[in-house]
């Protein structure tokens, strides 16, 4: 198997699992969605891309986007509720309405939890039925939190549970494509349950952290694999393993309230960022992962960059995965692969975010991302080369729509110099300013925390009225390079 | 009593005053005074005013998330009856 397109003798060196700029679906309708209904697929300068479409017209005859779209959405709605407009302040995942709206729909893996949806402008919801049983909710926190060169985003599924490693084909219970139990290669089998597990394609390098328990145990395991094979580009998982130049491990005392928080993040010079939602606050460290030998520094303190760090911002009531499996703290890259986020909710189920954003370069490199909303979130989505955007569904009347945008430097790796974050507001003026100021903001490595601002964007929500639109994630942001009308040249 | 620091804005930021004073020299957040036991989503501060406003004031935690998902519902509600009537009255034109 090959990503690399070298056909005939390797003209063209792009991989092709790269993507053009990040793209959103936004949903708006009416208050019961079924007379009105108006969806549309931005590109990341907020540019239309979808199809035409139509057959949503009609009081009490559509179904929602009638060919075009998902006919599961019938006029009784029976599977599907009432409408997709409302708040998500007190509902579990189970006011699946409510929950489309969850931070928790979107990680860096290109698929959503509740619906699948095509750039064409195409959204399907999945069935319900199943939810609590699906694979996303029960066992999604093991999916490995991949670091890929610049544009890509997971095109295979590996998951990593006990001492076995399987590939999936996407949230089904299908049978999986591969096994393997890797036990034999471990150097310490104390702990016997995987509870997070990160991989860097450039160092082609697995992290893996093992437990006594999926639950509150804090014994820790931590095995560094690093092989002479990239995970995604063999056949099956066994080639990566038998392949290993280098094995080692440490161990160490980690608590927090679920381990199946843990999110495991190997940045491209061989540190790695854990990270773990932990009651009402979040905690981040970085361990040096490269190369010391066999027997060499076998406990986190000889590996760690200083100290644990608390979430240096505002935290409040939130859910972990203590409360339910759904609830685990997620991770999500920028396009360009050079920043990452471990990220959840501020509030309770869904709105606001507590996030720690890291140089992926440099996971010493970090600083705190907060905001504050306890109502009408959205999830946030990849935005531009180098930021995020999402985090609002407020009411569209007589405004236009807005969304919390930030973005980062690429080139800003150096974990002892403050990290720039450039942010927007609600105006123009703000953002272009008549004068020679960085709009945004520095802060501190370790302990800065920014909030992020809310920006608006000129677009309409879909409906003149009271409208609370939805953020989409949309599978696959086409072909990186002229395809793409997003293509700045680079 | 308690430190808090808020954004420009008034919307909650810190608790952690080397974060804080950090942003503060940056005049990036406000400092001000709030009380103990409350949650930081029922704080703001009124940059007007100059004041900490306390959501829900008087109320514990279980009592003040009730009272968010009342305030929910009823402007959802309200938005609701003002979309109802919007789609009624484009459907009669």
């Amino acid at each position: 198997m090959s990503n690399l397109s070298t056909i005939f003798g390797g003209g063209s060196t792009t991989d092709p699992r790269k993507e053009g700029m990040p793209i959103f679906g936004l949903w708006g309708a009416e208050s019961s969605g079924n007379t009105v209904v108006n969806y549309r697929v931005f590109d990341s300068a907020f540019r239309d891309i979808g199809s035409p479409w139509g057959g949503a017209t009609g009081t009490t005859s559509n179904y929602r986007f009638g060919v075009l779209s998902d006919a599961t959405h019938s006029y009784s709605k029976e599977d599907h509720g009432s409408n997709l407009m409302v708040n998500h302040t007190t509902e579990t995942y189970t006011s699946w309405t409510n929950w489309n709206k969850s931070i928790y729909q979107i990680d860096q893996y290109p698929h959503c939890f509740y619906y699948t949806a095509s750039r064409d402008g195409h959204v399907a919801w999945q069935s319900y039925h199943q939810i609590t049983s699906s694979f996303e909710y029960t066992v999604g926190w093991t999916k490995l939190n991949m670091v890929l060169p610049e544009g890509c985003r997971p095109r295979r599924m590996f998951c990593n549970r006990r001492y076995s490693m399987r590939e999936k084909s996407g949230n089904n219970s299908l049978p999986s494509m591969d096994f393997y139990d890797y036990s034999s290669h471990m150097l310490n089998t104390d702990n016997d349950y995987c509870v997070s597990t990160g991989y860097n394609e450039k160092i082609k390098t697995l992290v893996m952290v093992h437990s006594a328990n999926e639950g509150d145990s804090s014994a820790k395991t931590i095995h560094i694999f690093k092989s002479t094979k990239d995970l995604n580009l063999v056949v099956r998982i066994k080639e990566f393993f038998d392949n290993l130049e280098s094995t080692e491990y440490f161990t160490d005392s980690w608590s927090t309230q679920n381990n199946k928080d843990w999110v495991t993040v190997v940045g491209n010079n061989g540190w790695v960022g854990f990270g773990s939602k932990n009651s009402n606050s979040k905690k981040y460290c970085a361990f040096d992962c490269n190369v010391k030998g066999v027997g060499v520094d076998i406990t986190g303190a000889s590996r760690r960059y200083l100290d644990w760090q608390d979430f240096a911002g505002s935290t409040t009531t939130s859910y972990g995965a203590n409360s339910g499996n759904q609830y685990y703290t997620r991770f999500n890259t920028t396009w360009d692969g050079t920043w990452g986020l471990i990220f959840s909710p501020y509030y309770y189920y869904g709105p606001g975010i507590n996030a720690f954003a890291m140089s992926l370069e440099n996971p010493r490199k970090f600083i705190s991302i907060n905001q504050t909303k306890t109502s009408y979130p959205n999830p946030y989505v990849a935005w531009n080369r180098t930021g995020f955007h999402g985090g609002n569904s407020s009411d569209t009347d007589s405004t236009s729509w807005a969304t919390y945008g930030f973005s980062f430097d690429p080139t800003d790796s150096d974990h002892t110099v403050d990290t720039t974050v450039f942010m927007g507001s609600t105006s123009g003026e703000a953002t272009m300013p008549d004068n020679n100021a960085h709009v945004g903001g520095t802060y501190t490595n370790k302990t800065g925390n920014c909030s992020i601002a809310n920006c608006y964007t000129q677009l309409t929500g879909g409906y003149y009225s009271t409208c609370y639109p939805v953020l989409i994630g949309i599978n696959w942001w086409g072909t990186y390079g002229a395809g793409d009308q997003s293509y700045g040249g680079k | 009593m308690a430190i808090y620091y808020f954004t420009n804005a008034g919307e909650p930021c810190t608790p952690f005053e080397v974060t804080g004073e950090d942003l503060m020299k940056k005049g990036m957040a406000i400092k001000a005074t709030v009380p103990d036991g409350i949650e930081s989503w029922r704080l703001s501060y009124d940059t007007a005013a100059k004041a900490v406003v306390v959501y829900a004031e008087g109320k514990d935690e279980a009592g003040a998330v009730a009272q968010q998902a009342t305030d929910a519902a009823a402007e959802a509600t309200a938005g609701k009856e003002k979309s109802d009537a919007a789609t009624i009255a484009s459907e009669a034109e």
